[in-house]
């Protein structure tokens, strides 16, 4: 077992010296930029598949985190912009166009940087503790729990479009400042961002890891395999789960806080629908039972669609290819590509194939140490 | 007195709007236990035949509403064929499949039909108002609401009083044993599946006059017939007509006073407090799982 774990972390080591390096062999700043947003789509796969691979809650509204912690993050920059982007008094510019004559109290706090940057994250992590507290604690589980969450998506993006004067509306919040910590400045296009996202990228999996191999990992896959079971033992599943669902809005918020760095913007758009169902093909590519796998798989499909959106047939095309795709890899691949690589490197990989998606989680829980393989 | 009229008329307007969109998905959640989030997308595609049905045919909506039926159901069926079947013990997944399926329909509308908006006339014979008691109501609204309450009333005898709902009712208590006693409930359910698909395409046909038609429009239909069907509580009938009523009036009274998105938010907010302490749902009778 322990061989197997060091194994694990070497693995999970080399991916992200590997993504560490790029910046010495890529001197584009425009690439950076792209290979920096892959970087984070591959952190909100690593939180959804937290939350759905390792406790079974599939969160279809990973998007709603991801764009609290980005409008966290553009209220600060947009409050740090050079008076010539805001209108008088220093209110941002939006809110002068929507005859706002003072800043709202919302708006306030983010005037300081350690607050923003803390409210960027548990902002999040709150808002999905408390959802969670009442989805979990009123046992919703399963399909219920996914479609509450969708809901939840679709009511905060509605809000964000109707507060027009608070939040931009349909716009967002564009013209931000450079956002700077410690005296270092980070420009969208630069080496100094991309490793700012790669190293909260690797510090996030690494975190990640960490969390499923604790007591408390044992106890969410435990949930997700027989939830009644671990109940009846004892443990306040409900807990548990509002835990994870809370940690992974946490990491979703960061991203989205990294996101705006990078975008130079916040959008309505950051917490829709298509970036939600995204997140979740990312994972279900990757392989939702494994954080590098859902990691590697946001990069790897992001990355195929931005190669291909350059050329203009697949511009159109690309949104039903994909859905056809996820659904192909629903039915027949539901482990995603960390499953079949675990099946290729095991020496007999019929047993895994065996009796479809449901035997295949059963057979996940019941041998434990095979969590233990390399992915 | 008018006022009052009127606000009743209009939440019963979206009421029936709202039990339209959810009798469908309630019909295929309570039997099958899918939860059909191509729904939305039916919806829209019954919204885009009444359009090509009337832009190039030239038909009337009324003539055209039980073709569009059997055309959604048609799709429905091939749908539950080519992929829900092979999910039925993987619910979660069922999700993730129907979702692909929904974007899929979403974009292939968008390349054909264009992504801008599209208007469908309302039927002239039903294009005036209607006077009750003080406050006017449009013809065409209270159509619909009649259709709704048809369409509900249909269901709801072919469920309670034909062997084929005796059947399904023996399905959704406890499949293996009703397959035992010789009911073919692989076939039971691809007709619930594409009876409610047909319901939904049915529901975008009757809605398209009064919104506009868009590849985009079937998400927040979905989410709303979600949350009909969550309050109402699932395999109850009744509680799907009943969590209409409630979750229109309240969203007309509550857009009233602010305005529809808050309205909304609100209405969101009190479903997820609800079940917190009645996840069974509002009128679902106690029943051992």
């Amino acid at each position: 077992m322990s061989g197997k774990v060091s194994r694990q972390i070497l693995l999970y080591g080399v991916v992200c010296l590997a993504i560490l390096i790029v910046p010495v062999l890529v001197d584009d700043a425009f690439l950076l930029n792209k290979y920096a947003r892959y970087l984070i789509f591959g952190m909100l796969a690593i939180a959804l598949s937290l939350s759905w691979g390792y406790a079974g809650i599939l969160n279809l509204g990973q998007a709603t985190t991801f764009g609290l912690g980005s409008y966290c993050m553009a209220m600060f920059l947009k409050l740090k912009t050079v008076p010539i982007h805001t209108g008088s008094d220093g209110l941002p510019d939006f809110m002068v166009w929507n005859n706002v004559t003072e800043l709202p109290w919302i708006w306030v706090p983010f005037h300081s940087m350690p607050i923003a940057l803390l409210a960027g994250i548990l902002v999040p992590a709150l808002f999905a503790a408390l959802l969670g507290w009442f989805m979990f604690g009123g046992r919703i589980a399963g399909v219920y729990a996914a479609i509450i969450t969708l809901a939840a998506m679709v009511v905060v993006n509605l809000i964000i479009i109707d507060q027009q004067s608070y939040t931009g509306g349909f716009n967002g919040i564009t013209d931000l400042a450079r956002f700077e910590i410690f005296g270092l400045t980070f420009d969208a296009y630069s080496a100094s961002t991309y490793y700012l996202v790669a190293i909260c990228l690797t510090v996030t999996l690494f975190l990640a890891l960490a969390v499923s191999r604790s007591k408390t990992g044992l106890i969410l896959q435990a949930v997700r395999d027989q939830e009644e079971r671990v109940r009846f033992f004892g443990y306040d599943v409900a807990l548990y789960k509002t835990f994870v669902f809370a940690l992974s809005a946490a990491i979703a918020g960061l991203a989205g806080m990294l996101y705006t760095i990078i975008m130079e913007f916040a959008s309505p758009t950051f917490l829709g629908v298509p970036l939600s169902l995204s997140i979740v093909i990312w994972v279900a590519v990757g392989g939702r039972q494994s954080l590098l796998g859902a990691m590697l798989g946001a990069v790897l499909v992001t990355g195929v669609q931005g190669a291909l959106s350059e050329t203009e047939a697949f511009l159109e095309t690309w949104t039903l290819v994909m859905g056809g795709l996820f659904v192909l890899i629903v039915l027949f691949m539901p482990k995603g590509l960390a499953g079949a690589f675990e099946a290729l490197v095991r020496r007999f990989p019929k047993a895994e194939r065996k009796g479809g998606a449901r035997h295949a989680t059963e057979q996940t829980s019941k041998s434990q140490p095979h969590l233990g393989g390399a992915l | 007195m008018d006022f009052v009229v009127s606000q009743i008329l209009t939440g019963l307007s979206l009421s029936s709007i709202l039990l339209l969109v959810a009798l469908g998905l309630a019909i295929i959640y309570g039997v099958t236990g899918v939860i059909n989030l191509a729904h939305g997308e039916f919806v829209m595609l019954g919204a885009y035949c009444a359009w090509l049905l009337q832009s190039q045919l030239g038909w009337s909506l009324l003539a055209s509403l039980a073709v569009i039926f059997l055309l959604i159901a048609a799709l429905g069926w091939l749908i539950e064929v080519a992929v829900i079947r092979h999910l039925y013990d993987r619910p979660l997944d069922t999700i993730l499949a129907t979702w692909g399926l929904g974007v899929m329909t979403q974009q292939i509308v968008r390349l054909t039909a264009g992504g801008e908006l599209r208007y469908v006339q309302m039927p002239p014979s039903l294009s005036g108002s209607v006077d009750i008691l003080g406050a006017t109501d449009s013809a065409y609204r209270l159509f619909v609401l009649a259709v709704a309450l048809g369409l509900f009333l249909a269901t709801w005898c072919i469920y309670r009083y034909t062997s084929f709902g005796l059947k399904l009712r023996a399905i959704t208590q406890n499949r293996a044993i009703a397959s035992s006693f010789g009911i073919n409930s692989a076939r039971a359910y691809r007709l619930t599946f594409a009876y409610g698909a047909g319901i939904a395409g049915l529901a975008g046909a009757l809605i398209s006059p009064l919104k506009s038609v868009s590849p985009e429009m079937g998400t927040t239909y979905v989410v709303d017939a979600f949350m009909v069907v969550v309050l109402g509580g699932v395999q109850s009938l009744v509680g799907t007509l009943a969590s209409s009523a409630v979750l229109g009036e309240t969203s007309g009274l509550l857009a009233y006073y602010s305005n529809d998105t808050i309205a909304k938010a609100l209405v969101l907010v009190a479903i997820v407090i609800i079940i917190r302490f009645r996840p069974q749902g509002l009128f679902a009778p106690r029943v051992r799982a």
